[in-house]
């Protein structure tokens, strides 16, 4: 009984696999849109996601988000809370734990991955509209899944790597380098426990390795969508 | 009659040293700052949002440290711009005044480290830039201050001073860590110098210091960097020493247990968990094993018949740790954090927040109830005080007070 019930997940799983080889850049964009809730998301404004960032310590974080591209995280590192935004124009951010507790301008690698977090929609929405390629690289696995590689080539030449489930169609995983001391360093975000809000799905756990070790992990607790944000929050303070 | 009466003087000359003076001293983790909270009939678990919450106060200012609470007072420390400050609240959480202790800590994880002990009509604080002082418990008015950077040659270690105090009779004790000036017993009532100890020489590294009592002599219990030192507490002499192994270590932050002549100590640096044996004079040690494996940074552990539970650091879990042979024979998935006990349970207060109620099961430690915290600010470092049936729970600026009897 037990087996012939593995054989028959066998055959369904390698029915879909084969079939979902199949299908195009634009059909698994399709389905990438529907399985997220994209038209859900377009009802949205304003997303506040409030939990835990776990990097040695386990310190609050929050991160505001506002359309098109406003973007705020507040975290705490030695329990001293720093800062990164954006406004739509300028990246800044602080660095406490440098001695230094001013805002500063974002130098120019940091401010392109800021602002690729920031796009409300995700890079895949509307990418041609948004001056980026989108290229689809074949299957590959994460944590031993199966799942659609994507390639983005952004309107400013950076490049992100994009892994969506290739059963549910949800982002599995993201990567891209970090130019650190000259060196390439391989920065992947993994999202997991994704729950529906407002029928939009938000990873509630994002896991990101730096050059293959794990780093961080950003747990939230509550993901609020449409509360009163005031647009100013997200401007570079003068100090 | 008379026997019994004769027996009972005898009884009582025996027990003297064990308690001292008869001294109530209120402080830091509770009876003999074992983390062990001598309560009776608390709610064995909790309603699913947590133990019922009689009141907070949201104005105390940065701070990792915990209440001390006497029969009509609750006292904490807070650092407000720069400054710390010992508060003074009513058992209902109505703030009645603070008062200036010091310059504080606001460097990394900035605010108010320790916890005050109270004697009497006397509170005995620290502050993060080294300054000790002694209050009156009534109004807050300094009696006598001094700074262990500027009076004792001191250096202030990379996450500032962090040490309960710790009082004997008439004497305080406090660790400024400088090669000559490194331990220092006062008089608890001028804060002159009783005597010096030169200690190892080392920094002092986050311990607040435990008391053995024994027939011959009480030892002050107490890590400096890299070293566990015991000191006559009569003269300030040296009686031993156990070297931590291991490179860069310099956080030894939970206070020691002592029990039966053994010492049990769990370290986040160096040799993690170890027994010692100490000899009926107190004069020598003889280790008998570590495990550096359980690696409790500053969560404090709890130690219950033959097993200690105490949190990882490392790993983010709790572990038990038999103390016959030092081998971890389960851990718990609860992040990591502190750990307490009160009347047949153990409590727990994680990094993230959730507070947890667990039976200590032998080898097994059993999760009955858990709530988060949805008050307070920042951090989630401080240690639980379990007190005439109320869980004081210190978040960052907030005080909270949960029923749990």
């Amino acid at each position: 009984m037990k087996k012939k019930f593995s054989v028959t997940a066998l055959i369904l799983v390698a029915f879909f696999v084969a079939g979902a080889q199949d299908l195009s850049l634009d059909e698994i964009l399709s389905k990438h849109y529907q399985a997220m809730g994209f038209e859900n998301l377009k009802k949205v404004n304003t997303i506040i996601m409030t939990g835990t960032m776990v990097q040695q310590d386990a310190m609050p974080v929050k991160i505001i988000r506002m359309r098109p591209d406003h973007y705020l995280m507040e975290f705490d590192i030695q329990d001293i809370t720093a800062y990164q935004g954006y406004d739509g124009q300028t990246a800044w951010w602080t660095t406490p734990w440098t001695g230094n507790p001013k805002p500063q301008l974002m130098p120019d690698d940091r401010a392109k991955e800021l602002k690729s977090r920031a796009d409300f929609d995700g890079l895949l929405y509307h990418w041609k509209e948004k001056g980026h390629t989108v290229e689809l690289l074949g299957r590959d696995t994460v944590d031993k899944s199966p799942v659609f590689k994507l390639k983005i080539t952004k309107k400013d030449g950076g490049v992100e790597f994009l892994f969506l489930d290739a059963a549910k169609f949800i982002v599995q995983k993201r990567m891209y380098y970090r130019i650190v001391r000259g060196q390439e360093v391989a920065m992947e975000n993994y999202f997991r426990d994704y729950r529906s809000v407002g029928d939009v799905l938000f990873a509630f756990t994002q896991d990101t390795h730096y050059g293959g070790q794990p780093y961080n992990s950003l747990q939230f607790d509550s993901i609020e969508l449409n509360k009163p944000v005031d647009g100013k929050i997200f401007r570079m303070p003068a100090k | 009659m008379k026997y019994h009466f004769f027996s009972s003087i005898i009884v009582f000359i025996l027990l003297f040293p064990v308690f001292g003076s008869g001294q109530k001293v209120l402080q830091w983790r509770g009876v003999n700052r074992s983390g062990v909270y001598d309560e009776t009939s608390l709610l064995k678990s909790w309603p699913e949002k947590g133990p019922e919450l009689l009141w907070e106060f949201n104005g105390l200012g940065n701070g990792y440290g915990s209440p001390v609470i006497t029969g009509e007072m609750l006292f904490i420390n807070g650092e407000i711009d720069t400054v710390s400050y010992l508060f003074a609240l009513d058992l209902s959480g109505k703030y009645l005044w603070k008062s200036k202790i010091g310059k504080e800590w606001t460097l990394s994880y900035p605010g108010s480290r320790s916890t005050p002990t109270v004697v009497d009509d006397l509170v005995y604080v620290t502050a993060g830039w080294g300054q000790v002082a002694c209050l009156e418990a009534g109004t807050g008015k300094e009696r006598w201050s001094l700074n262990m950077i500027t009076d004792f040659h001191g250096a202030a270690p990379r996450f500032g001073f962090s040490e309960s105090l710790l009082v004997e009779g008439n004497t305080v004790y406090c660790s400024p860590g400088s090669p000559d000036t490194n331990v220092v017993a006062l008089d608890r009532f001028t804060g002159k110098i009783i005597w010096i100890s030169k200690g190892a020489g080392e920094m002092t590294a986050y311990c607040s210091p435990m008391l053995i009592s024994l027939p011959q002599r009480n030892i002050l219990v107490t890590f400096s960097k890299t070293t566990l030192l015991g000191i006559d507490t009569k003269d300030g002499k040296l009686l031993w020493s156990y070297k931590q192994e291991g490179q860069d270590i310099d956080c030894q932050v939970n206070t020691p247990i002592f029990e039966n002549g053994f010492i049990y100590c769990v370290a986040g640096n160096g040799n993690g968990a170890f027994k010692l044996k100490l000899s009926a004079d107190g004069t020598q040690i003889a280790e008998l094993w570590k495990n550096p494996e359980c690696d409790n940074l500053m969560g404090g552990f709890i130690k219950v018949n033959d097993y200690i539970y105490t949190s990882g650091y490392e790993k983010r879990q709790y572990y038990i740790v038999e103390t016959n042979t030092g081998k971890i024979v389960d851990s718990v998935k609860f992040d990591r954090g502190t750990t307490n006990y009160a009347d047949g349970m153990l409590y727990l207060y994680n990094e993230k927040g959730q507070v947890g109620l667990f039976r200590p099961a032998g080898p097994r430690m059993e999760q009955v109830s858990t709530f988060k915290l949805t008050a307070g600010t920042k951090a989630h470092f401080s240690h639980p005080v379990i007190c005439n049936g109320i869980m004081y729970i210190r978040h960052g600026k907030s005080l909270l007070a949960y029923k749990v009897k």
